[in-house]
């Protein structure tokens, strides 16, 4: 017996398989792999996802929102308008350069010329150095999201990226067509580019140089595949293709659950899916009462748990807890008798019609909780004519608002709920970008003058009051109709301890992933 | 020869020149690339001056003469996805869909003949009926659920083959090929058996019903009469004969399997040419898009032409020469 | 003992409907060296019984009992490999079209070789020596050229020849030839006849030749097996069956084989087969058939064809002096006068059908032109302009079947015409015409409601004469009308297409190859060969002095049977 188990032990050793905690080689599939190698091209999960491989931010969000220092050591408020940051010593670049101030404060500059980032960064005036290992970030006003800010500064390799190749210079962002940037990376992170073909794999491998020793991340080499199909990507899962999957779609869940060997891991998420109600295409929806009708019309807890299978955390307010201006207190309010009352107080017991569209392959279920909401209305006298559609042809038809009731998630950048309101509730205004992707045409001026001062104020306890206040306003105003946040699901094997390194951003720290 | 293929190649140039009108024309129905080019909190005016940059605000006529123009040149447009040209990005592709293609292809032969010619041999017997009653249910079954299936008996519980991906290629002279490693005939596997099921039912059908019309010709019966043996009529006279029309058809089809490969790519994530195109409208990918299509009307015109010709090579009675 | 002996043969096809005796009990026997002609119409069987001798019937037939002895040894019963043995080395078969008995996509070589590998114990190059001296036999020309080629590079009296070849490359003892020459040319048809004879003499083989052409059993028969409805009802020498037949239905049948020698006014009909129907009489002065509001003042000929040439195809190619071309129609004139019959012969090729379709307007001439009562209808642009003249020019082709929507009643084929070219004012007008013209070509007007796969050859063929009829035609273009049914109803149709003349002065186009019918049937007749008008003349002087060379070689093969007849007169 004994000799079996040893020879049996030299046979997984000599197929490769150990049991110790060194070197790892791990296969990850995702539903999308990142466009570009370059940081500050596009702003999105994918390429975010990227950056936490390939560099390190200033600081990183922890599992419940908080900030943990990766190239900043320690920072620290001088004043309203400026923050410092005092950088880790001895970080070294993939290409062997060491990290200094001046590459922070480049890649700084070059994030507020990026179409995309520019936005998250419009607050500053500018980022000085001083000294090697110091940096000063300065905003035009006081303002109060600095460190969720710092979260999207990834410093770059200045010295590999200036310079010229093919005659164009190397740090260009090229939104469209290849560019040195996209193909070429030098940064800080835990791994480096092995191999990449786009839209099949990229291969990533462990930085040897890499400054944080005390990381317990054990993968030397991460294969990142994307698969595009749910079931495909299940079955890659439960026939050992792969180590860990994500998303797992709700269908899916159980199955992954119940696997052998296989762990399902989830986090509730921070995307809030809502309907907007447009009170200008639609004259009932102005009325108060009626708004409050649709809102307490609509079952959030039977969505959930029906058609999210669970997956998702009912919500009545935009911004999910642990953001500042959560109130506990907002929660859905499903009641039909009030529903009804409050279409009858408006005068319009006898119901009337509305056009509604959704996306079909945008959001989790979309196609199918915009059903639900339809036919939920049809209990107050709302008859829906409702659209579905790809969300190629979504968006178009969502920049006209064409439709009473839109469909429309979002996750805010700065993991914040000031950045909902700016986008979602505030009112519409082309100058300022304020309201781009209101569709409810919802204007209040207090809750403009709220975020506006919120987001000029530095003490984080009265900003939150002042958030909480708007998310107040909101509900009682019915400015829209909160569903849910959608929540995130890996997959994995269970020699996997994913669960340490997943959160709600849906940033996993695969440089700390340890795999026994 | 020599005018059949000057007819042809006009053919194929008004062919072409349609394809690329509509492959062009439902471009602007298809959405905006912006909008999966950029991150949601890019303000209208950057999104417009990116729309300058990229030409889409100009009108039709210009964008379409201008796509014309350096399509004649050879350049079919820049992906904004793989941010190389389109039809670089295809021909990339094209090499792991031939190669599925190439697999199906395989199967369906060596499924459909035996399969067909028994039971037009043996119309009577019981597993004549069970090919048959198999191929008409074949028919209606989506290849997503038979690829689902195929993944969930070979990959999930008996974990034989691989679930998705191509695998291990090796590089011969420029080719990614997955022939020639174990890893990679194994990827192989089950998406070739998917996409063949497509055509399978109608590949067994169609050398069924082409070998029943050679078994009751006269030649048959001759050859009967001359006292030859029964293999020798049904393996050499009738099959033959039976081939013919199957070459044109099956050519045909096999060729244009190259479009049907979209469901079956994207259900084992294959990285060919098909998965690219349903990726592409997902991404709002509009010179891609536009250059698959056009790509695909090639495949078929080449693919016609190419029949034409085997099917005279074939047939002695067929002259390519004085026919055109 | 004979050579083939069958005796009692019963041979049956079993359905639903229960089982149906194709053979009843038949007996028979041929020896060496002898021809043995089997006899009789479609339907009397006479193809089963070859079939049935080398076990090739078609499912779901079957030998009901009976036995067949060849050289006394019994081959009906044997095992299919047995039987695949007899096949081939002792018995060789020649079918009715060589068109399709050769495989299109293997060289002659292949198909004689293998023939030969499979029944003789000879090495492939034998094989091939022995074929070439085959090829040589049947007449072929440059055999070892030919030998490499492919069956559609053969004319259709080649291939016979190749089947022929076949047939006997592994020494058989007996030859069944099915309809060997039916599908073939006159002159053609003769060659092969005389070959057939003299390869059976020469190499000393029993020879079973069925037909259903009696020129053909009289001039090489040795005896005559006639067979009706399965039954054998005549068997003998063939001098003795048929100059003194015993059976009722043997002199019925050669008197109805139309006349060679001298033109009748009708053609006799077969009475034993089957009541000959007759037209039912309809008053013509007052009815529609007759009421066509045409003009017929017009003195000059009726039709006039004048130098019309048309060219195909055959060899394209991009440069206009490298392309080849058959001349299908040259320099062709001739008149037609209202109430005549005007016959055209010559052999398949000869451009006769071709001038048939450029008078019906289906092809346009490259030159020449078309008169029809002063009328030139090559100069006609529009179709609006053309289709009152090709209203009154109807056409009936050989084989109506194809030429009939199978999907359409008898009634809706014979009323759309009518409907097509407004001639009548209502429906119920349109019933009563359909109803007396399915009458009056002797169907009956409850053939309306059935479909056209529910008839015979030769009531399909009434059919299309009806829907010709219905559109009051002037001109009847009849192509090769015949030539696809058996002498019987042959006789009854050419007897309707004649009374139907006399009764509305119809002019007559009448396209055949076979001349005895062209000698009952015409009034003036045109010979034509490679497309080229030969002669025009009066039938009998043509008949009896033609002038061209090509003339008197066709009437030369004419058939003889002129001895019997006078006798069968007496």
């Amino acid at each position: 017996m004994k000799t079996l188990k040893t020879k049996l032990a030299i046979a997984l050793m000599a197929a490769g398989l150990s049991f110790s905690a060194a070197a790892a080689d791990i296969t990850v599939a995702y539903d999308a792999d990142p466009v570009s190698l370059d940081p500050h091209e596009q702003l999105s999960g994918g390429t975010l996802q990227m950056s936490h491989m390939l560099f390190d931010p200033l600081v990183r969000f922890t599992k419940d929102f908080d900030f943990e220092g990766r190239i900043a050591e320690k920072w620290e408020r001088v004043n309203d308008t400026t923050f410092r940051f005092h950088l880790r010593k001895g970080v070294k670049f993939h290409s062997g350069n060491q990290l200094t101030a001046d590459d922070v404060v480049w890649t700084f500059n070059r994030l507020q010329s990026s179409v995309d980032f520019k936005n998250v960064f419009s607050p500053y005036e500018k980022m000085t150095k001083v000294d090697d290992y110091t940096v000063e970030i300065v905003s035009s006003e006081p303002y109060p999201l600095v460190l969720q800010t710092a979260t999207y500064i990834f410093p770059m390799d200045k010295k590999f990226y200036t310079g010229k190749t093919d005659g164009k210079d190397k740090s260009e962002i090229v939104k469209h067509g290849s560019s040195y940037a996209s193909t070429h990376v030098s940064g800080t992170g835990p791994f480096t580019v092995a191999s990449r073909e786009q839209g099949v794999k990229v291969v990533f491998e462990r930085f040897n140089d890499y400054w944080d020793k005390k990381s317990p991340g054990n993968v030397d080499k991460l294969t990142l595949v994307p698969i595009k199909e749910d079931a495909t990507r299940v079955a890659a899962l439960l026939s050992g293709d792969v180590d860990m999957i994500h998303p797992v779609a709700p269908n899916d869940q159980k199955r992954v659950k119940n696997a052998k060997n296989v762990d399902l891991v989830t986090v509730s998420g921070t995307r809030i899916i809502t309907f907007q109600m447009n009170q200008n295409s639609n004259p009932a929806l102005k009325d108060v009462r009626v708004r409050q009708a649709i809102v307490h019309a609509i079952n959030n807890d039977a969505i959930v748990k029906k058609i999210m299978k669970g997956f998702g955390t009912t919500a009545g307010q935009q911004g999910p807890a642990g953001y500042s201006g959560y109130d506990a207190d907002l929660v859905p309010r499903y009641d039909l008798k009030k529903a009804k009352q409050l279409m009858k107080d408006a005068g319009y017991e006898k119901g009337f019609k509305l056009s509604m569209m959704a996306p079909n392959n945008r959001y989790v279920n979309d196609a199918k909780i915009a059903q639900a909401t339809a036919s939920m209305l049809s209990k107050i006298g709302i008859k829906v004519d409702l659209k579905t559609m790809p969300k190629a042809q979504y968006w178009p038809e969502f920049d006209l608002c064409a439709a009473d009731m839109m469909m429309i998630g979002w996750h805010s950048d700065t993991e914040d709920s000031a950045n909902f309101s700016e986008f979602l509730t505030m009112t519409r205004d082309e100058e300022t970008g304020r309201g781009a992707y209101n569709c409810g045409q919802y204007s209040n001026a207090e809750v403009d003058k709220l975020v506006n001062s919120a987001n000029a104020e530095t003490d984080t306890a009265k900003r939150g009051v002042m958030l909480q206040r708007v998310e107040n306003i909101l509900y009682e105003e019915a400015a829209f109709v909160p569903l849910h946040w959608q929540d995130l699901a890996w997959g994995a094997k269970s020699n996997l301890q994913i669960d340490p390194i997943v959160n709600a951003l849906n940033f996993p720290y695969f440089g700390d992933l340890v795999v026994k | 020869m020599f005018t059949f293929l000057i007819k042809r190649l006009f053919q194929a140039l008004v062919v072409m020149f349609v394809i690329s009108l509509v492959a062009f024309s439902i471009q602007d129905n298809l959405g905006d690339p912006l909008r999966e080019l950029v991150g949601q909190s890019v303000s209208e005016d950057e999104r417009q001056a990116l729309r300058d940059e990229l030409g889409l605000n100009d009108p039709y006529m210009t964008k379409y003469s201008r796509f014309l123009v350096n399509a004649l040149q050879g350049d079919l447009g820049t992906s904004y996805f793989f941010k190389r040209p389109a039809a670089e990005v295809i021909f990339d592709k094209l090499q792991a869909t031939l190669e599925l293609v190439f697999g199906a292809a395989v199967i369906i032969v060596f499924v459909s003949i035996p399969l067909g010619v028994y039971s037009a041999i043996h119309p009577k017997s019981a597993i004549t009926k069970l090919i048959m009653a198999v191929s008409s249910i074949g028919i209606s079954v989506p290849v997503f659920l038979t690829a689902i299936m195929l993944m969930y008996i070979f990959s999930i519980e008996l974990n034989w083959l691989p679930s998705y991906g191509r695998g291990e290629t090796v590089n011969v002279m420029g080719w990614e090929t997955g022939f020639l490693t174990m890893d990679g005939f194994l990827h192989l596997i089950l998406p070739s058996i998917s996409l063949a099921s497509i055509m399978l039912p109608l590949f067994i059908r169609l050398v069924r019903s082409e070998m029943l019309e050679a078994l009751s010709s006269e030649y048959v019966k001759f050859a009967k009469a001359k006292g030859l043996s029964l293999n020798k009529i049904y393996y050499v006279h009738a099959l033959k004969n039976t081939m013919l029309p199957v070459i044109t058809v099956g050519g045909v089809q096999i060729g244009t399997m190259i479009a049907y490969t979209i469901l079956t790519e994207t259900v084992f994530q294959w990285p060919g040419t098909g998965f690219l195109f349903l990726e592409a409208i997902n991404r709002v990918d509009t010179p891609l898009i536009t250059a698959y299509v056009i790509f695909v009307g090639l495949i078929f015109v080449v693919t016609n032409t190419i029949v034409d010709l085997l099917y005279g090579f074939v047939n002695p009675t067929v002259n390519i020469t004085g026919k055109g | 003992m004979s050579l083939l002996e069958v005796k009692n043969l019963r041979i049956e096809y079993p359905s639903r409907h229960g089982v149906h005796a194709a053979v009843k009990s038949l007996s028979f026997s041929i020896e060496r060296g002898e021809i043995v002609g089997v006899v009789g119409e479609s339907g009397a069987g006479k193809s089963t019984v070859g079939n049935a001798i080398i076990d090739l019937l078609s499912p779901p037939g079957v030998i009901a009992s009976g036995e067949v002895f060849l050289e006394g040894q019994k081959i009906s019963g044997l095992t299919p490999q047995e039987m695949r043995s007899v096949r081939g080395s002792k018995i060789g078969f020649i079918f009715q079209d060589p068109m399709t008995s050769l495989n299109p996509l293997f060289t002659i070589e292949q198909q004689m070789t293998e023939t030969i590998l499979a029944n003789l114990n000879v090495s492939k190059k034998e094989a091939v020596s022995r074929s070439l001296s085959l090829m040589e036999q049947v007449g072929i020309p440059e055999p070892e050229l030919r030998i490499k080629q492919y069956p559609h590079q053969f004319s259709g009296g080649m291939r016979q020849r190749v089947v022929i070849a076949i047939a006997l490359s592994c020494e058989p003892d007996l030859i069944i030839a099915d309809e060997p020459t039916t599908a073939l040319d006159v002159s053609i048809q003769d060659q092969i006849l005389t070959l057939i004879r003299d390869l059976c003499i020469k190499k000393n083989v029993g020879c079973m030749l069925v037909t259903h052409d009696m020129g053909v059993v009289s001039n090489v028969t040795d005896k005559i097996a006639v067979m009706y409805r399965g039954d054998l009802v005549e068997f003998g020498p063939t001098k003795q069956v048929l100059s003194d037949p015993d059976h009722d239905y043997t002199r019925s049948l050669i008197s109805a084989v139309p006349r060679s020698d001298i033109k009748l006014d009708r053609f006799p009909l077969v009475s034993y087969i089957e009541e000959a129907v007759e037209m039912k009489q309809i008053d013509i002065k007052n009815h529609w058939l007759g009421q066509s509001e045409d003009q017929r003042e017009f003195t000059g000929p009726l039709l006039s064809v004048d130098d019309v040439s048309l060219r195909f195809v055959t060899k394209d190619s991009f440069f206009e002096s490298k392309r080849e071309y058959v001349q299908a129609s040259n320099k062709v004139s001739f008149e037609i006068n209202e109430g005549e019959t005007f016959g055209l012969v010559g052999e398949s090729g000869s451009g006769k059908s071709t001038i048939a379709r450029i008078i019906a307007g289906l092809y346009a001439p490259n030159e020449g032109k078309i008169t029809f009562e002063g009328i030139d209808l090559t100069a006609l642009k529009s179709e609006k302009e053309r289709r009152p003249i090709r209203r009154q020019m109807q056409m009936v082709f050989q084989n109506p079947y194809t030429s009939m929507n199978p999907r359409m009643k008898v009634y809706d084929i014979i009323s759309e015409p009518i409907r097509f070219h407004k001639l009548a004012s209502s429906e119920t007008e349109i019933r009563q015409i359909v109803h007396d013209l399915l009458d009056h070509v002797g169907l009956g007007r409850m053939a309306g409601v059935k479909y056209p796969h529910e008839f015979s050859g030769g009531q399909r063929q009434r059919i299309s004469i009806a829907r010709a009829l219905a559109t009051r035609p002037r001109l009847l273009i009849c192509d090769e009308p015949t030539s696809a049914l058996d002498v019987s109803v042959q006789a009854q149709i050419l007897n309707l297409l004649k009374d139907l003349q006399d009764e509305l002065n119809l002019t007559m186009l009448f396209i055949s190859h076979d001349l005895p019918v062209i000698r009952q049937i015409s009034d003036r007749v045109g010979v034509m060969q490679k497309g080229k008008l030969l002669e025009v003349a009066p039938t009998e002087e043509l008949f009896t002095n033609p002038q061209h060379e090509y003339s008197k070689h066709l009437v030369s093969l004419m058939p003889e049977f002129k001895g019997l007849r006078d006798k069968l007169a007496s």
